[in-house]
């Protein structure tokens, strides 16, 4: 794996900063020269003295650099395996399986940059799955382009333009039969880890059974407030004294004018002075 | 018009901030006139409308509608640039003139807007 020009405190000194539990594992290379094993070996390990790494710094030449995660991570799960959940970050994000499938929650996201918004869709979809939440998407919705022409002076020369554009890219997320409280957490959460250019919108929708009273009129309801109705239809009526109340003064407003009210009927006038004079002519 | 004077609407403190022109201050204060007066406009124009009401305080209502100053009609508001008070060719989304537009979308301070071509 590594080069045998390499020497281990150099190594050791590298990897020590990012994650040191990988200074204790890297030693057990054996195929590098044993420059080193003349220093007391677990000081070595821990903490090197800085006299030996400054020579062998010095050895080493420019072209070691850091290397690429893939073999980082391949050197690395050599030795030790990373926990699950760090490891989950290089593959890609876990789900659950909807069991009935009813959709409990739109997520969208917007965003200027395709960076940001793939990086935040993973990051929700990733996070649902630990909230034990079923996942679809992200679904890539259709962008929304608006263009400006302006002219490109601030005075006269109208010939000359210019155009700009803003392209709104956006990802839906859809969330479906999850715990209305697991889906709360997850929004919060969301909202508490946004990121910098991303938008969020969410519906999110919550079902009843219909069996039960609704809990607007089992609050109205006085007389006994938390005996559950085991009808709909019952529910409804008894919620309805207090929906008349309610509505009550609305539809007083509604009929005819009071002054506008004839006392007697269209005969009546017809048969009056006035119009039988005009009828004498 | 009205006779009453319009720095009635002035503030004691200048309420503004970033670019400052003296069109800039008499549309913010027919703004707040605006606001601070709609209520009672409403409720005007809704007397006025019902016809259900005597005529007599019908007129007079219009007659009240017609004298309240003019910083209150809402037609009086007229969009200007918040980057250089110019009140033509103001666009709604970014209240900001063609031309202070085009600087600032090359400077890059207009998130997202870039030069098209298509």
């Amino acid at each position: 794996m590594f080069p045998s020009t390499r020497s281990l405190i150099g190594a050791g000194k590298r990897l020590r900063v990012p994650m040191p539990i990988r200074a204790l594992s890297t030693p057990s290379q054996s195929n590098a020269p044993s420059t080193e094993t003349t220093t007391t070996p677990p000081q070595a390990k821990l903490e090197p003295t800085p006299t030996p790494t400054a020579t062998t710094n010095a050895e080493q030449p420019s072209e070691l650099r850091v290397k690429e995660w893939s073999e980082r991570l391949g050197a690395f799960g050599e030795h030790a395996r990373l926990p699950r959940s760090v490891q989950a970050l290089y593959l890609r994000p876990l789900r659950r399986k909807a069991e009935y499938g009813l959709p409990v929650c739109d997520l969208q996201l917007r965003s200027y940059s395709v960076q940001n918004l793939e990086f935040f869709a993973d990051f929700a979809i990733r996070a649902a799955y630990y909230l034990n939440l079923p996942v679809s998407g992200p679904v890539p919705l259709p962008r929304i382009t608006e263009r400006w022409t302006v002219t490109r002076s601030n005075f006269v020369h109208k010939k000359s333009k210019e155009n700009f554009e803003r392209i709104t890219l956006r990802r839906l997320i859809q969330i479906k039969d999850g715990n209305p409280q697991a889906v709360q957490a997850w929004l919060a959460f969301l909202r508490k880890h946004a990121f910098y250019g991303v938008g969020m919108k969410a519906n999110v929708w919550e079902s009843e059974s219909l069996g039960m009273i609704p809990r607007d009129a089992r609050l109205l309801d006085r007389s006994d407030p938390l005996t559950p109705v085991t009808d709909a239809g019952k529910a409804l009526d008894a919620s309805l004294s207090d929906i008349q109340k309610t509505v009550g003064p609305h539809l007083a407003q509604f009929g005819q004018r009071h002054d506008n009210t004839a006392k007697e009927s269209i005969f009546d006038s017809l048969d009056s002075e006035r119009f039988a004079e005009r009828k004498n002519l | 018009m009205s006779k009453v004077a319009s720095s009635m609407f002035h503030p004691k403190r200048l309420d503004l901030s970033g670019f400052v022109n003296t069109r800039l201050i008499r549309d913010h204060n027919k703004r707040n006139a605006f606001a601070q007066m709609e209520p009672e406009r409403q409720a005007l124009r809704y007397v006025i409308r019902n016809t259900s009401l005597p005529q007599r305080t019908r007129a007079q209502a219009q007659l009240q509608l017609s004298q309240m100053h003019c910083y209150t009609r809402p037609t009086q508001i007229k969009n200007r640039c918040v980057a250089s008070g110019t009140a033509r060719s103001v666009f709604r989304n970014f209240r900001l003139n063609r031309f202070q537009f085009r600087m600032q979308a090359l400077a890059g301070e207009l998130p997202g807007v870039k030069k098209a071509s298509w």
